[in-house]
């Protein structure tokens, strides 16, 4: 029972995050392969405030989703400058920058190995170790981020964001502001993965830089690609069944050393078939 | 005296970086196509010598073995790759994730093959040390600067003097003018494809024989590659190789303040500062 349970809540995270990249990549078409770094700032920004200051869950998760707010603008500004094969570059620097910071700044990360013991957030008295306590916070944040995503796709800002995608000049020219769309779409973005990331630490009470690494971001496109871009159904199949195709690996006996790529390996499959034969993935759109 | 050994360093990384990121450039210049998956060829390179060299093949057989297979990869990224994704009208942001997935599975696939660990040649000349003017410089390092000066030297020749040359320059610039002038733009393409994949196992090789294979470092110097083609200002091969160079010092010199692992964030910020005060690059005629 905690085994399915704890997948429920990873998937929950990760729908979260796809959520976001949804919002960056599928919606206002701004190619982003650096948000698993973005994750990673909130989940340490989080871990460590709860793990090193004694901050209360809640005061934490609302640092690290301003933190990730921020950034998360502060990386989309180039794309406001440099277009497309440009931003590509920024965005995969932004990756190995952050993963620098991650892996080389021990004093607050804890270098390679990681934070280890993050505490288990407490909400009105109760203690989230057990997983059956920690499902109602994540899927209450789940409930709430799908509120929202579907808020926006349906409002005149979702459809700006649409018609950045399709064409910004043509935006520009019937008066809308291009920039205040895009520093908003990647604020937005920034919350979702500030309270992923601060879900995720203080559900494995450990993280450390592997999870937050390209690959990791080359897992988010892929969830968002096979489940199907610009739909929330998307987002919600894509990562519910990327997160269990591990669980499937593990059945088959293979050993551990060749395990991690070979699921990377699945995940790159993915993303060429899909991209090859059905761009919109399973539940969406045109990409 | 230190300062000295980074700059003759610098100048020396440059040529190996200029010999990736011309090969880049020639891909891109003529494309218009931000090709990711280079880094798996890249890294693909190296393995491929090393498997001969392991077969009992002597060095520079393997090398050139090794080359005409990364041309024959090369190719058929193109001819089974990208057309069928051309073919179905895919948009720049669909090739681009689909190039990404292709890097995924090249990665991968390297690492479920030959494991993640990092292998090494076992005996190699370029370690001797040769003093020239009071510097000790390696065979290696040798090797790097008549790589480079070479297949710099190449490509001006290729793209000058040869018939395919000039197909490639008419492709690169209008490819309906060339289609309509009886050059095949698609034959064109697979032929660049080839020889920019056949140019980047050189210091694939030669990076590998100093610092051992790993799997999934390609994406790193493709980075560092592609900013200094942009830094340039895109689809000179002089400028690129000049600018690898340049850059190269520059983040060598940067040893003498900042720590090597945080060198990635150096090559950022002066992208960054670039790209904010001449985003057109250095090389490109003023408008």
């Amino acid at each position: 029972m905690d085994f399915f349970l704890s997948y429920i809540i990873l998937a929950e995270i990760y729908i979260l995050l796809a959520l976001s990249t949804n919002l960056l990549v599928g919606i206002t078409g701004i190619f982003s392969v650096s948000q698993a770094a973005v994750f990673g700032v909130g989940a340490y920004v989080c871990s460590s405030l709860t793990l090193n200051e004694g901050w209360p869950f809640g005061v934490a998760l609302l640092a690290a989703i301003v933190c990730c707010v921020v950034i998360n603008v502060l990386l989309s500004l180039p794309s406001l400058r440099v277009s497309g094969d440009y931003f590509i570059v920024t965005s995969f620097g932004i990756q190995f920058l952050c993963t620098a910071v991650f892996e080389n700044w021990s004093s607050a990360t804890g270098g390679t190995s990681g934070l280890p013991g993050i505490p288990t957030p407490q909400i009105f008295g109760l203690h989230t170790e057990e997983p059956a306590y920690f499902v109602w916070m994540s899927t209450f944040a789940l409930i709430i981020g799908c509120l929202c995503f579907q808020l926006v796709l349906r409002s005149p800002f979702g459809r700006l964001l649409g018609a950045i995608r399709e064409d910004e000049i043509a935006v520009a020219a019937i008066g809308r502001n291009v920039l205040r769309g895009k520093i908003n779409a990647a604020a937005l973005s920034g919350a979702y993965s500030g309270v992923a990331g601060s879900l995720y630490g203080a559900f494995l009470s450990f993280i450390d830089p592997s999870s937050f690494d390209m690959q990791a971001s080359i897992l988010l496109v892929s969830m968002v690609v096979v489940g199907g871009a610009r739909t929330m159904a998307g987002s919600i199949i894509g990562p519910a069944f990327l997160i269990g195709l591990p669980q499937l690996l593990a059945f088959v006996n293979i050993s551990s050393s060749i395990a991690g790529p070979l699921r990377q390996l699945v995940y790159g499959v993915l993303l060429v078939v899909f991209m090859l034969f059905r761009p919109s993935g399973l539940a969406g759109k045109r990409l | 005296m230190l300062a000295l050994q980074l700059l003759v360093d610098g100048i020396i990384n440059g040529c190996v970086l200029g010999t990736i990121s011309i090969s880049f450039t020639l891909i891109y210049s003529t494309t218009r196509m931000f090709h990711v998956a280079h880094a798996g060829v890249f890294t693909l390179g190296a393995y491929f010598v090393w498997t001969f060299v392991q077969a009992g093949v002597p060095g520079p057989v393997a090398v050139v073995l090794g080359v005409a297979c990364c041309m024959a990869v090369g190719a058929a990224i193109q001819r089974y790759f990208y057309q069928p994704l051309a073919a179905r009208n895919a948009t720049p942001l669909v090739v681009m994730i689909a190039s990404l997935g292709l890097l995924a599975i090249i990665e991968n696939g390297i690492a479920a093959v030959y494991s993640q660990n990092v292998l090494t040649f076992s005996e190699w000349w370029g370690k001797a040390v040769v003093p020239v003017g009071g510097l000790p410089i390696t065979g290696a390092q040798i090797l790097s600067v008549v790589m480079g000066l070479g297949a710099y030297a190449f490509l001006r020749v290729l793209s000058q003097r040869t018939l395919l040359g000039r197909k490639i320059r008419a492709v690169a610039s209008n490819p309906f003018l060339a289609e309509i002038a009886q050059v095949k733009p698609k034959l064109v393409y697979i032929w660049v494809y080839a020889i920019g994949s056949m140019i980047v196992c050189l210091p694939s090789a030669l990076i590998a024989a100093e610092f051992g294979l790993r799997p999934y470092n390609g994406l790193l110097y493709l980075i560092n590659a592609s900013i200094a083609m942009i830094a340039s200002g895109l689809g000179s091969i002089t400028g690129a190789f000049v600018v690898s160079i340049l850059l190269a010092v520059l983040q060598n010199l940067s040893l003498l303040i900042v720590p090597s692992q945080w060198s990635i964030g150096v090559t950022f910020i002066l992208f960054i500062l670039l790209m904010l005060f001449r985003p057109r690059g250095l090389f490109a005629p003023a408008r």
